[in-house]
């Protein structure tokens, strides 16, 4: 007990001063210069909750519950993007239960890694954006696995089913929730980045210029409609691939 | 979806009546308890003797109880019921099921994990059941919190209402030019497009207004705001507060001192 408290103490200093850099150097102020921000971001969290609740009624095998913090995480910035997911979670506990808290640092890490992939570069084609969900996708996992662990390893998500398979298996808890995040998380992550790149494809220059980081959106003008619609089969790609082999194998 | 969009019921009570940061403060106690209590009854004793007190005294037994029933205790049973049944390690074991064993070192690992949660998590319903949002979040600004926060989190309670509304006028419209929202899987998938699309362009555009809009009533202003509304802060309330604290800090040093 003492060496998880350890390690959460060195993780938050870790966070913090991660924090105190940014501010230091003025890379978080760029992000909250404009009213833009603050008024986008009460609508991406709706966005979220929204499309979240709607898949949900839909029984999609995925959650695409962070499309409005990866637009946040493009449009202004890494740190207005881990404020989005933040929040996200924080209202979605007001709302439905208190039991979304516990996972506000992974929602924050999806704004977070977005935002920096976006800042590279890494918004404006849709390869490029398959890119940015998986490693949108990794970070999570990196983030989410701990807290998963804590809070014993199975949730009552529905993938948990696969990670009491694995534990079956004789595999440790850790692993086990890795192996399951590694399956489920880049399906979802790539579709939630897809879907946020093909938004941000159908709104104006104009409109795109009066974020703080409405560049990083500017999306390279050759052959852009084909692209988008690669970008939607590869979606449509992805769901039948996890229609095809998870829920098969959540099934056994 | 909630019908109301947020758990508070007002009701005429003392906990009612108490400032939104003492009953932050409480729970932040009762988690902090729930945490580091050694004991494997601490959750549940800490539900008993103060929750359901808490609850009574906020005369909102039923629907805490209703809250915790129908919302927490699923998630706390079927964490509890799946870790149990398949996390290995255990020595002792109590009966078997086929080739799964049950042992009684993970039984009581998972009880007190899901123990915990119900704890934690039914403490922060409680202090959503007796505080409405916009007034914690407009108490936490007074006391430092930016207001870009309040703002944010008060107008997302705001915008989501209107957002079903929408949705629920584009279903319509989409509907009466034929779209058939009845059908098989795959065909509701090919949905979602021409129903989530006008709903989110239509509120990110709606984006730029909104933005003149509060400009203009001094959002960026920097100078010291006054409040319409005052929340209350009684001799009482820094009492409970300052006792709070200290049992905090007593429990964290009686904690930490032996090791």
């Amino acid at each position: 007990m003492s060496q998880d408290f350890l390690n959460l103490l060195i993780a938050l200093a870790a966070v913090g001063l991660v924090l105190g850099w940014a501010y230091v150097t003025k890379r978080m102020q760029k992000d909250f210069s404009s009213t833009m921000t603050w008024v986008l971001i009460p609508v991406a969290i709706a966005i979220n909750i929204s499309i979240g609740q709607l898949v949900l009624v839909l029984k999609l095998p995925v959650y695409l519950d962070s499309i409005g913090t990866v637009l946040v995480g493009v449009l202004c910035g890494p740190w207005a993007g881990a404020l989005t997911g933040a929040l996200s979670n924080f209202v979605a506990g007001i709302i439905f239960d208190p039991g979304w808290w516990p996972w506000i640092p992974v929602a924050a890490t999806i704004g977070l890694t977005a935002g920096l992939c976006a800042n590279a570069g890494f918004f404006k084609t849709w390869w490029k954006v398959v890119v940015t969900g998986f490693l949108i996708a990794i970070a999570a996992t990196i983030v989410g696995s701990p807290i998963a662990v804590l809070l014993g390893g199975i949730s009552a998500s529905g993938s948990s089913i696969i990670t009491a398979f694995l534990l079956q298996t004789g595999k440790g808890i850790l692993e086990s929730v890795l192996t399951t995040n590694f399956l489920v998380e880049p399906i979802d992550k790539i579709s939630t980045s897809l879907l946020a790149f093909a938004i941000l494809d159908g709104l104006s220059a104009r409109y795109l210029a009066r974020f703080p980081r409405g560049e990083n959106a500017q999306l390279d003008q050759q052959r852009r409609t084909s692209e988008l619609v690669i970008a939607l089969v590869t979606v449509v790609i992805l769901v039948i691939v996890t229609i095809v082999f998870v829920v098969p194998l959540t099934n056994n | 979806m909630p019908d109301r969009l947020s758990f508070y019921l007002k009701k005429n009570s003392i906990i009612h009546a108490l400032n939104p940061f003492t009953k932050l403060t409480l729970v932040f106690a009762i988690v902090t308890y729930g945490l580091i209590g050694a004991g494997f009854w601490t959750a549940t004793i800490l539900v008993c003797l103060a929750l359901l007190p808490l609850a009574f005294t906020a005369r909102l037994l039923k629907e805490y109880l209703g809250v915790a029933v129908k919302l927490i205790l699923p998630t706390a049973g079927f964490m509890f019921v799946m870790q149990s049944i398949f996390i290995p390690g255990g020595t002792t074991e109590i009966f078997r099921l086929g080739s799964i064993s049950i042992e009684l070192e993970t039984v009581q690992r998972s009880y007190l994990i899901a123990s915990r949660i119900f704890l934690f998590i039914s403490a922060f319903a409680l202090l959503l059941l007796t505080t409405h949002p916009s007034e914690l979040m407009t108490n936490l600004t007074q006391r430092g919190l930016p207001p870009q926060f309040a703002y944010v989190i008060i107008s997302t309670l705001q915008i989501i209402p209107q957002m079903q509304a929408k949705s629920l006028t584009i279903i319509a419209a989409q509907r009466s030019r034929g779209l058939d929202t009845e059908s098989s899987f795959i065909k509701r998938i090919g949905l979602l497009v021409p129903l989530v699309g006008p709903l989110v362009f239509g509120s990110l555009v709606e984006v730029e207004e909104r933005a003149i809009a509060i400009e203009a009533r001094g959002f960026t202003s920097t100078h010291k705001k006054t409040y319409l509304h005052e929340v209350p802060d009684t001799n009482l309330d820094r009492a409970i507060r300052t006792i709070l604290i200290a049992l905090i800090i007593v429990a964290v040093v009686w904690r930490v001192w032996p090791s």
